[in-house]
C-alpha cells in the first residue's frame, strides 16, 4: 500500500514538470521573439518615456551595461530620488541559495553574497543598508517582477543573457560561474552526459533547464535550488545540474554529494535593472565599481564563497 | 412451530368432500370444528407474520439509529479532528519556521500534540470503519450504500496512515536542517506542507463529507416513516381479526371470553404500543439531535475548516514574502466563504446554532489585525508583520476565534451524543419483544383455539 502510495506522489511532484518547463525554456531558450506576444509588449513599454530601445546590433553579455559617470550621486528629477522619497529599496532576492541569498534559518535574516550587493546600494542610496523591502522570488518570477516594476531591483545569481537582454537591462558583472554537475558521492557518472536518460533536476526559469535537455539528461523542473537537493537526497533525481556557485553552497549543505564534470558553460552574473531607469543602471554600476576598488568585493567573497578572492570581474560597458 | 403442532393431528379429520371442493365451497360446507381449525391455522400465521414485519422495522430503525450513534457521527468527527489537527500542525510548523532562531517550547508542544491527536483519531477512525464493513454483513442491516462510502473512506483512510509517517519524516529533516542553519530546511517544510496540503488534507475532508451525507441519511431512515407505517397498520388488521374472531367464538361456543385470544389480543397490544411508543421517542430524540446537535456542530466544523485554512494562507504569505501573492488571494476567497453576511458559513452558524453573535465579532477582529498586519508588511514594515502574526493582534484574535469555534463544535458534539444515544437506546430489545410477542400471540391463539376444537372430539 505504501509502496502504491510512494510511486502516486513522485508521480504528482513530477506532474509540475510539463507546466513549469514551457515558460522556463521560453525564458533561457534561445530568442524571445520566438515567443508570440511578449515581445510586443516589451517594444511597447520601451517606447515609452527615457527607456532604453532594444539594440539590433550584435550582443555581448559581458560588456552590455551603461557605464557609470563619476561615483553614485542621487541627482533630483531621477528614479534613484523616487526610491528615496518612498523611503526604501525593493529587493527581488533569493531565499533559497546557501551563500548568495538565504533566509539564515538561525537569525531569520536574509544573507549572502547577492544581499551584500543589495546592502551596498541601499548604502548609497540612504546611507544605512538596511532600508530595504526584501521580495523573495522563484527564478521564474525574475524577469515578470522587473518588467513590472514590482521590484528596483534583482540580486539572484542571474546570468545575463542577450535573451533576457531583451527584456530587462544588467548591472556590470559581479561574479563568473560556470555549469557544472552536483551528484550523490556513490553516482558512477563523471559528467552531465553520463547522466544521459535519467532525471536531472533544475529550478523553472533557470537557463540550466534546456542545457540538462540538450545533454540528453530528462529535466525536472522545481521552484527553488534547495527544492532539487530534497528530490536529490529522496533519490528522485540522478543530479543537479547548474552554475557552480549554486551547486558549491548546495554541496556545503549535504556532505555526501560531489561536483562532477568540466565547466560547461559560462555564467556571467549582473544585478537585474528594468530598461524604464537607464539612470539607475549608472547609478548601480558606480555603487558596483566602489565595491570592486575598495576592497569589498573581496571582502564578501571571502566571507560566502571562499579565500583566497581572485580578483573581481573587470567592469565592461557597452553604453 | 406451534401451528404445525397444532394443526397437524387436525389434517386426517378432513372429509373428502372438503377436500375435493374449492375452499369457499369448502368454508359453507365446513362444520364448526372445520371452521375453528382453519381460523385457527389463519391467527397462527397472522401472528408470526405480525412478528416478522414488527422486528424488521425495529431492527431496520434501531440499526440506522446505531449507524448514526456508533459510526457516522464519530468517523465524522474523526474526520474533523484530523483536519483541524493537521491544518494546526502546519501552522505550528511554519510559524517556527517564520520565529527562526531556536524553535519556541510552545510551537513544538503544540506541533507534538497535533500530530498524536491526528494519528489516534486515524486509528480510531479506521477501527470504526472496520466494524461497521462487519457490521454491514448482519442480516436486517441497511446495505444498500454503506459499502461503497465504506470503501472510499477506506482508501482515504490509507492514505492519511501512509501519508502522515512521511509528512512527520519531512517536518523532522526540516528541523534538523534549520538547527544546522541550513536553508534546505525551508525547502523540506515547502515539501512536507505542499504535501500536507495535496494529500492528507484532502483525504481527512472528503472522509468528513462522505461520513456526513450518510450520517444525513442514516438519520433520514431512523425517522422515516414508510415502514414503520406499514408496520402498524398490520398490527391494527391483525388486532382486528383477533376480534372478530373472539366475538365469533363468543356466538359459537356460547363462552363470554376466551382466555387464549385475550392473552393474544394483549401480548398485540403491548408489542404495538411499543413499537409506536419507541419509534416516537427515538425519532423524536434523534430529531433532536440533528437540529441542535450535528447540524450546528458541522457548520461551526465548516467555519473552522476555512478560518483554519486562511490562518495557514497568512503565515504562507509572510514565509513566501514573494510578492506573489497567490496566498493572499486564497485567504481572501476563504474569507467570503467565511462571511459573516448572507449565505456564508458564519451564517449558517448563526441559522443552526441560534446565537452566531460572539463568533461573528471574533471573525470581525481578526479580519481587522490581518488587514493591519498586511498593510505592515505591505509597507516594508515585515519585522512588525511578522510579530503581530507570531505573538500580536493577528495571532491572538486568531486564537479566541479559533477556540470559539472549537468550543462551538464541542458543545455540540455533547448535545447530539446526548440526544442520540437516547434515541437509540429507545430501540434496545425491540426487535427481539416483537419477536417474543408474537410467539406468545401464536400461542395464545393455538392454545384457545385448541380447547373449543377439544370440546367436538
Amino acid at each position: 500500500m505504501s509502496r502504491r502510495l510512494g510511486t502516486a506522489r513522485r508521480t504528482w511532484l513530477r506532474g509540475l514538470l510539463p507546466v513549469l518547463a514551457v515558460p522556463a525554456l521560453v525564458l533561457g531558450g534561445v530568442a524571445a521573439a520566438a515567443v508570440p506576444g511578449r515581445p510586443n509588449a516589451v517594444r511597447e513599454g520601451s517606447a515609452a518615456g527615457a527607456a532604453r530601445p532594444v539594440s539590433a546590433a550584435a550582443c555581448h553579455p559581458k560588456a552590455s551595461s551603461l557605464s557609470p559617470s563619476g561615483p553614485p550621486v542621487v541627482t533630483s528629477g531621477s528614479f534613484m530620488a523616487r526610491i528615496r522619497d518612498r523611503g526604501f529599496l525593493i529587493a527581488g532576492v533569493d531565499q533559497n541559495t546557501y551563500h548568495f541569498g538565504f533566509l539564515n534559518p538561525v537569525n531569520g535574516r536574509l544573507e549572502g553574497f547577492d544581499i551584500d550587493l543589495i546592502r551596498a546600494v541601499a548604502s548609497a542610496l540612504f546611507g544605512d543598508p538596511d532600508k530595504v523591502e526584501y521580495k523573495a522570488i522563484s527564478d521564474a518570477q525574475r524577469i515578470p517582477a522587473i518588467v513590472s516594476g514590482a521590484v528596483d531591483i534583482v540580486a539572484h545569481t542571474m546570468t545575463i543573457t542577450c535573451a533576457r537582454l531583451q527584456q530587462v537591462d544588467f548591472s556590470s558583472v559581479y561574479f563568473d560561474a560556470a555549469q557544472r554537475v552536483l551528484v550523490l558521492k556513490n553516482s558512477a557518472a563523471r559528467s552531465l552526459a553520463g547522466l544521459r536518460g535519467q532525471e536531472v533536476c533544475a529550478t523553472a526559469g533557470s537557463d540550466s533547464l534546456a542545457r540538462i535537455a540538450a545533454a540528453g539528461a530528462v529535466p525536472v523542473a522545481v521552484p527553488y535550488w534547495t527544492d532539487c537537493l530534497v528530490l536529490l537526497q529522496q533519490g528522485n533525481v540522478a543530479g543537479i545540474s547548474t552554475d557552480d556557485s549554486i551547486l558549491a553552497g548546495l554541496a556545503q549543505q549535504d556532505p555526501w554529494t560531489k561536483l562532477i564534470g568540466p565547466p560547461l558553460t559560462d555564467e556571467p552574473y549582473g544585478l537585474g535593472l528594468s530598461r524604464q531607469h537607464p539612470d539607475f543602471v549608472r547609478f548601480v554600476n558606480a555603487v558596483l565599481q566602489q565595491l570592486r576598488a575598495d576592497g569589498q568585493w573581496s571582502a564578501s567573497y571571502a566571507r560566502w564563497v571562499g579565500t583566497p578572492a581572485p580578483a573581481p570581474p573587470p567592469a565592461q560597458y557597452g553604453g | 412451530m406451534t401451528s404445525s403442532v397444532g394443526v397437524a393431528p387436525d389434517q386426517r379429520a378432513r372429509t373428502p368432500a372438503a377436500r375435493r371442493g374449492g375452499w369457499r365451497s369448502r368454508l359453507d360446507a365446513a362444520t364448526t370444528p372445520a371452521r375453528l381449525r382453519l381460523l385457527l391455522a389463519v391467527l397462527v400465521v397472522l401472528s408470526v407474520a405480525w412478528g416478522l414485519i414488527a422486528a424488521l422495522a425495529a431492527s431496520q430503525h434501531g440499526s440506522a439509529a446505531a449507524d448514526v450513534v456508533a459510526v457516522s457521527e464519530p468517523l465524522s468527527l474523526d474526520a474533523e479532528q484530523v483536519y483541524h489537527s493537521l491544518s494546526d500542525a502546519d501552522a505550528a510548523g511554519a510559524n517556527a519556521f517564520l520565529a527562526g532562531g531556536l524553535e519556541p517550547v510552545a510551537a513544538r508542544q503544540r506541533y507534538d500534540a497535533d500530530i498524536t491527536q491526528a494519528a489516534v483519531r486515524i486509528e480510531a477512525a479506521t477501527a470504526l470503519v472496520g466494524s461497521s464493513a462487519a457490521r454491514t454483513e448482519l442480516p436486517g442491516h441497511l446495505t444498500n450504500q454503506a459499502p461503497a462510502a465504506g470503501s472510499a473512506v477506506g482508501d482515504d483512510l490509507a492514505i492519511l496512515s501512509a501519508e502522515l509517517p512521511v509528512y512527520v519524516g519531512e517536518v523532522g529533516t526540516a528541523r534538523a536542517d534549520n538547527r544546522l542553519g541550513l536553508p534546505l530546511g525551508a525547502a523540506y517544510l515547502r515539501e512536507a506542507s505542499s504535501l500536507l496540503r495535496g494529500m492528507l488534507l484532502p483525504a481527512a475532508s472528503d472522509i468528513y463529507a462522505r461520513e456526513n451525507g450518510r450520517l444525513t441519511s442514516a438519520s433520514a431512515q431512523a425517522t422515516g416513516f414508510p415502514l414503520i407505517a406499514f408496520a402498524l397498520v398490520i398490527g391494527l388488521l391483525i388486532g382486528y381479526v383477533l376480534y372478530r374472531s373472539s366475538r365469533w367464538l363468543a356466538r359459537h361456543t356460547h363462552r363470554m371470553v376466551n382466555y387464549g385470544l385475550l392473552v393474544a389480543a394483549l401480548a398485540g397490544a403491548v408489542s404495538l404500543v411499543w413499537l409506536a411508543g419507541a419509534f416516537a421517542v427515538g425519532r423524536t430524540d434523534l430529531l433532536h439531535a440533528q437540529q441542535h446537535g450535528s447540524a450546528p456542530a458541522e457548520a461551526f466544523a465548516r467555519a473552522d475548516v476555512a478560518a483554519l485554512r486562511a490562518h495557514a494562507d497568512e503565515s504562507l504569505t509572510l514565509i513566501d514574502n514573494s510578492g506573489d501573492d497567490a496566498y493572499q488571494q486564497d485567504f481572501l476567497a476563504q474569507q467570503k466563504l467565511l462571511g459573516p453576511g448572507p449565505g456564508t458559513l458564519l451564517a449558517a452558524v448563526q441559522a443552526s446554532a441560534g446565537d452566531g453573535g460572539s463568533v461573528a465579532a471574533d471573525v470581525r477582529a481578526w479580519y481587522r489585525a490581518h488587514a493591519a498586519l498586511r498593510a505592515m508588511d505591505d509597507g516594508g514594515n515585515h519585522a512588525a508583520a511578522l510579530q503581530s502574526a507570531l505573538a500580536g493582534d493577528a495571532a491572538r484574535t486568531f486564537g479566541r476565534l479559533s477556540a470559539t469555534l472549537s468550543k462551538g463544535i464541542d458543545d455540540h458534539q455533547a448535545v447530539f451524543a446526548a440526544s442520540a444515544r437516547g434515541g437509540e437506546d429507545a430501540f434496545t430489545g425491540l426487535a427481539a419483544g416483537m419477536i417474543a410477542a408474537a410467539l406468545v400471540m401464536a400461542a395464545g391463539c393455538a392454545w384457545g383455539l385448541s380447547r373449543r376444537l377439544a370440546e367436538y372430539r
